[in-house]
């Protein structure tokens, strides 16, 4: 079609402005479209996906299909993204490619899809990142983005700086450390939590399987678990400079411990006892809330 | 010199540079190799081509992880390529030949108690029993117990989760347990033999 | 208490080696003998692997003359030469922030070690001599560290994310002083020196990632 006769039945252009036209606009596509790459690798059952992004977000989803779909768009042409296949794993990596660069100039977005017994490895400093209904073991570090789990199982293990994190009706066994993030851990099934941060905020709200371990610790802030009558744990509750508010009716231990008087804490059993909750905070305030 | 400006200078083709890395890092690369194969001729080889791939690629590193980590990686992937090349079949880190495996749990087999490994083992049966692990299982146990790598630079190195390397240690060790104990019964079936008893039932 | 027996054991046995002494699996093993001879025979595989990896092996000499020549052979070696980097100068030889960690937990355990078990009595002075004087070279360390781990003239490519460390290692900094006035009230109070130790692991941490950001510009 000509570009000149698609213009001139509206306005009254002459060719050359229309030229000029019909060239940015075909750049304007070719450069959009050279800024997103996507790609897809078949892999075998347990593939291993790492994911490499200083800045942007990453949203992870699983599918039905023995295969990794990737689709990125990245901000410039200040970095590429590459993804290459190695086997039964698949890296996905932003590269910058200039040290002059604007922070905003080397923000690369990725949209993955993977079989959902796929085992990750994340990266991402700065941004967001999201993975929902991955069963394999996961390992997330930021510094600064957010992290969201959503029905993730197996190995989880997740590192941030200031990155909050929230968990949601997730399984297996689950270790978050932040210095500053703050944690919300709902409707986990998990049998092993091991959550620390040292100035963020816990939230419990989940069940206390049976043997399952879970240890909560912060330096100050709020850590607040929920319980139901029907739940069984040990507690142990112990705020060194804060205090410890409890609604569990416990039995207290059968050799109780010495403790200085000057920290608060909670220690006893809490129907038959069957798993372990320790509850840790240096000076901040420690909840056990009945659910309503 | 510094480790950090080696690498620039290295990055722009000194050669110095390329000494100063090989110094302070090639007894851990070639201590890391031997312990994976057993023999100082093929330590030597690997350790070379570890070294050979990491200069080659030394533009490629931008400071995402630690050097070390970076090189550690590259020589055990050298080190795996040369036992999967070696071995009839193909290998993967989580390719076992463990019955259980499916379960995910460890072997239940305690082993005779009255062969307990205290004060009978040492560091040369340890060494041949580990040339006998499958090289997922060698790696993560040369990584972890001998050579001291946490589990996060494991996986970091091994391109796997931080889970999967401690089931896998996990797993090496209860192995290694069951090698060891049928080395200590072979040795002492032959020490019966050789005083010319016949004392217990034979397998 | 929930009891195990030797079937369910070894569903402990992997979190136990790792250091998760759960009370079900503790009190299967007072009673077990079969159980407890395979966490000692584990235990032994563990020390006995250490002390191999103690023992360092040198290549030999001639490797180094070999791969040289390779490299040169290839081009990847293009001049012989002591030029150094414009950036040499700014940056002294100090460990890596990552390793000063490890150098205070060592040097930590030591003048605990050294000071007796808490449960003895403690000569309270002697031990407070102790630990200051442990940690005031590391101290240094971690002072000198910080500096350099800022980074130059080098364009900073997330600001973001250097502003979250920056702040962060601000927060840790401020736990430090806060954690150390409680170990020097109450020298005894082990949690107080779990926290104590936790924040020089995340100082530590933090720095590391400060300076591997800090010394190539991003």
């Amino acid at each position: 079609m000509s570009t000149t006769h698609f213009v001139s039945g509206t306005w009254n252009w002459n060719g050359k402005a229309a030229g000029v036209l019909a060239t940015g606009l075909l750049l304007f596509g070719a450069t959009a479209s050279a800024h997103r790459i996507e790609k897809h690798f078949t892999v075998e059952p347990r593939a291993v996906i790492t994911i490499h992004n200083p800045n942007g977000k990453i949203v992870v989803k699983a599918w039905t299909k023995h295969e990794v779909m990737v689709i990125a768009n990245h901000a410039s042409d200040r970095v590429e993204v590459t993804a290459e296949q190695t086997g039964n794993r698949v890296d996905l990596r932003t590269q910058q490619l200039s040290d002059t660069a604007a922070p905003d100039d080397l923000r690369a977005d990725y949209e993955v899809s993977v079989p959902e017994d796929a085992e990750l490895q994340i990266h991402d400093d700065s941004g967001e990142v999201s993975v929902t209904n991955v069963l394999g073991d996961m390992n997330v570090e930021t510094v600064a983005a957010g992290v969201a789990l959503e029905d993730a199982a197996g190995y989880l293990t997740v590192k941030t700086v200031g990155g909050s994190f929230q968990c949601v009706r997730c399984a297996g066994r689950l270790e978050v450390s932040s210095i500053s993030g703050s944690f919300r851990l709902l409707d986990l099934r998990s049998y092993h939590v091991r959550a620390q941060t040292s100035t963020g905020n816990i939230l419990f709200d989940g069940e206390f399987l049976p043997n399952g371990i879970y240890r909560l610790k912060n330096y100050s802030g709020v850590i607040e678990v929920r319980f139901s009558p029907g739940d069984s744990f040990d507690l142990s509750a112990t705020s060194l400079k804060g205090s410890v508010n409890n609604e569990a009716k416990l039995t207290p231990p059968a050799h109780p411990q010495r403790l200085s008087s000057k920290f608060g804490y909670a220690l006893g059993t809490f129907n038959a006892g069957r798993a372990k909750v320790e509850l840790t905070s240096f000076d901040g305030t420690i909840n056990v809330r009945k659910r309503n | 010199m510094p480790e950090a400006d080696a690498i620039r200078l290295a990055q722009q083709g000194d050669a110095a540079a390329f000494e100063r890395l090989y110094q302070l890092h090639n007894r851990r690369v070639y201590s890391l190799c031997l312990r994976m194969v057993g023999n100082t001729a093929e330590a030597e080889d690997l350790t070379q081509e570890a070294f050979l791939q990491l200069f080659r690629k030394i533009s490629t590193f931008r400071g995402e992880s630690a050097f070390s980590t970076w090189l550690h990686r590259l020589s055990v992937n050298v080190v795996l390529m040369r036992l999967r090349k070696k071995s009839a079949a193909e290998t993967s880190l989580e390719e076992v030949t463990e019955p259980d495996e499916e379960s995910g749990g460890p072997r239940r087999d305690f082993g005779a108690p009255d062969l307990r490994l205290s004060g009978s083992i040492d560091r040369l049966n340890l060494q041949r029993a580990v040339e006998q692990l499958p090289p997922g299982y060698k790696s993560v146990f040369v990584l972890h117990d001998v050579q001291g790598y946490e589990h996060n630079e494991i996986a970091e190195i091994m391109r796997c989760s931080i889970g999967n390397s401690k089931s896998q240690l996990h797993k090496a060790r209860m192995r290694l347990r069951e090698l060891l104990h049928e080395a200590l019964r072979d040795k002492a079936r032959e020490e019966r033999k050789a005083a010319g008893g016949n004392l217990g039932a034979e397998d | 208490m929930a009891t195990i027996g030797c079937k369910d054991f070894p569903n402990y046995l992997e979190p136990w080696m790792e250091g998760d002494r759960h009370p079900d699996a503790l009190a299967h093993l007072r009673d077990c003998p079969r159980c407890r001879s395979l966490v000692e025979d584990l235990k032994v595989i563990q020390a006995t692997a250490q002390e191999w990896g103690r023992t360092e092996s040198e290549p030999p000499a001639y490797l180094w003359n070999s791969l040289r020549a390779q490299l040169g052979q290839e081009g990847l070696i293009h001049q012989q030469g002591n030029q150094r980097g414009w950036l040499t100068g700014w940056l002294p030889s100090v460990p890596r922030p990552a390793l000063a960690g490890a150098y205070l937990a060592a040097v930590i355990a030591v003048a605990f070690g050294l000071s007796g078990p808490v449960n003895q009595r403690i000569n309270r002075a002697r031990w407070l001599e102790g630990t200051q004087n442990s940690t005031m070279p590391l101290r240094a360390q971690f002072a000198s560290a910080q500096m350099n781990a800022t980074p130059l003239s080098l364009p900073d490519s997330n600001p973001t994310v250097t502003a979250s460390l920056h702040n962060n290692l601000a927060i840790v900094d401020n736990y430090i002083v806060l954690c150390e006035k409680s170990v020097n009230e109450e020298p005894e109070n082990e949690l107080a020196r779990d926290y104590l130790f936790e924040a020089y692991q995340q100082k530590a941490d933090l720095l590391a990632q400060l300076s591997e950001r800090g010394g190539d510009g991003r």
